[in-house]
């Protein structure tokens, strides 16, 4: 297939191009990765308050809530490094028209625009979230098995599609009106709500962030496989709703695309 | 001219402005919600007894508060003012007779109303859910309550004009608010409050400019404050205003002139 070559070569690319822009500005070493690891771990403190005056929080004991931040650092640090630049960066083009330069590339258009931009000093976030994870597994002795750690990678990779596709969504969105680029900001804000076991959650909440905006998936989910706590109906559950948010973000992008009128037409 | 007119036709162009970008405005309030999220969160954990001395009633009124008074004290020149000095877009301003501060000032407040009328069935909805709230009793407190709003806008109002005219020298100013509003997100009172941090630490949190810009005024709108602790609030709230405010008026003239020395 020489489109997948051809679209893989672009990837690489422009992965390429941003990780050799952030190489000449090395001061977003510091300021952009580690106070952002510094920023996300104290982010936490609400946790850490619950945990001082409760000796679990929703039934997940401290280090189970450690390995809980850890996959909380990998999406949050995913969403910052893959997600969020290429989302301001589309917004900026269709807000100035320029969108035409994107989409005549021969590469699939939602592609191009989904690397069009990273920030490769905020994936250090998802290394110290992976090191947490390692961390913290070791600490409550887990020795995952096969089966573990295949739902794990099932939990991961759904959890991943769905992020995305929350993404490419709010994306589409902002075709519609120039007002609604600030969704960006609001999902930024609301990853935060990633931290908390999802078990806390109680009735239509709990369902919309299992569902709908699927941070159970994200963090709860991963957390739960490494556990051996995660069942097969709750497995299943979220490759649903991970297929399905994907099936949407497709459509969704395929409408916004089709009312794109550039800034001269 | 005297200054009442051209403020009164800011206002007027900014309540415009803000009723144009209503649909902006409603996000801006959800983005801002995210108190209202803790809520369910604390309620839901104070479910087999108090925290400290928070039961789930506590809980629900000082998040609601919270939720208000970020909406109260909204402000957001950082962006705007950062985006002009970068561009230029600054010098249309600067002809203008009235200071460009005063503009974005004049902006912010005149997008209140819409913005309190869009986040007050939001509040409503919520203490139906919930219940409802309980609110200071004392007159002292909610006499106490009205200058602490003020100063709190005041001060995240100082805080940004200090930072944005960081532009003037810096590439990019808001990224280095972004940094403010992680910390602010810790320490303000947002996620969790204040009081319920471990000693020592709470303390200090209690002394720094994000607690005094949220975290104050919802202890005190919710009746948590005896008056000499309101007092010593409104005295730290001054104390950061006055630095912030020198700060700003400083750098803001430093500013202009290394604006003009490129930009002429």
């Amino acid at each position: 297939m020489p489109e997948l070559g051809r679209n893989l070569r672009y990837v690489a690319a422009a992965l390429r191009v941003s990780v050799l822009a952030a190489l000449e500005y090395r001061v977003g070493f510091w300021t952009e990765a580690v106070l952002g690891v510094i920023w996300s771990l104290a982010g936490a403190a609400p946790l850490v308050v619950a945990l001082e005056h409760r000796p679990d929080i929703a039934g997940w004991t401290p280090w189970e809530v450690v390995l809980l931040s850890g996959f909380y650092l990998i999406f949050a640090g995913a969403f910052g490094a893959l997600i969020e630049p290429p989302l301001f960066e589309t917004m900026n083009h269709i807000r100035r028209g320029t969108l035409d330069y994107v989409l005549l590339r021969p590469v699939d258009s939602l592609l191009a625009c989904m690397v069009s931009a990273f920030q490769p000093w905020r994936s250090l976030e998802m290394l110290a979230g992976a090191a947490l994870v390692v961390v913290a597994a070791l600490r409550l002795e887990l020795r995952p098995g096969p089966e573990q750690l295949a739902m794990l990678a099932g939990a991961l990779a759904c959890g991943f599609t769905a992020l995305y596709a929350l993404g490419v969504l709010a994306l589409s969105l902002s075709f519609r009106a120039m007002q609604l680029q600030n969704l960006a900001f609001l999902m930024e804000s609301s990853i935060e709500l990633a931290r908390w076991p999802i078990s806390v959650f109680r009735g239509p909440l709990k369902a919309v962030f299992t569902f709908v905006i699927p941070f159970a998936v994200m963090t709860s989910y991963p957390a739960q496989a490494l556990l051996g706590r995660l069942d097969l109906g709750a497995a299943v559950g979220a490759l649903v709703t991970a297929a399905a948010l994907a099936g949407l973000a497709r459509v969704g992008w395929a409408r916004g695309v089709k009312n794109y009128t550039s800034a001269s037409s | 001219m005297s200054l009442g007119p051209k403020l009164g036709a800011l206002w007027r162009l900014g309540v415009a402005e803000a009723t144009a970008y209503r649909a902006s405005l409603l996000v801006w309030v959800l983005t801002t919600a995210l108190p209202l999220v803790s809520l369910v969160l604390w309620h839901a954990l104070a479910a087999d007894g108090p925290i400290a001395d928070y039961d789930q009633r506590a809980f629900d009124s000082y998040f609601v508060a919270a939720f208000l008074v970020r909406q109260l004290t909204a402000t957001w020149i950082v962006w705007d003012l950062d985006r002009q000095i970068r561009t230029g877009e600054l010098n249309a301003l600067l002809m203008r007779p009235v200071s460009p501060v005063l503009h974005h000032a004049m902006f912010n407040l005149a997008a209140m109303p819409l913005r309190a009328g869009l986040a007050a069935p939001v509040a409503a909805l919520v203490l139906i859910a919930t219940g409802g709230m309980s609110l200071a009793d004392s007159a002292s407190s909610w006499l106490l309550f009205v200058p602490a709003l003020i100063l709190a806008w005041l001060l995240a109002f100082s805080i940004q004009l200090c930072i944005a005219c960081l532009a003037f020298w810096l590439t990019r100013a808001s990224d280095l608010y972004d940094l403010w509003i992680s910390a602010y997100i810790v320490l303000a009172g947002y996620l969790v409050p204040t009081s319920l941090f471990p000693s020592g630490f709470g303390e200090v949190a209690r002394a720094l400019p994000f607690h005094a810009t949220l975290g104050f005024p919802v202890e005190l709108l919710i009746g948590r404050l005896d008056t000499a602790e309101a007092l010593t609030g409104i005295g730290i709230q001054l104390a950061w205003l006055a630095l912030f405010m020198t700060l700003g008026a400083w750098l803001w003239r430093r500013g202009l002139r290394a604006y003009g020395a490129f930009g002429a």
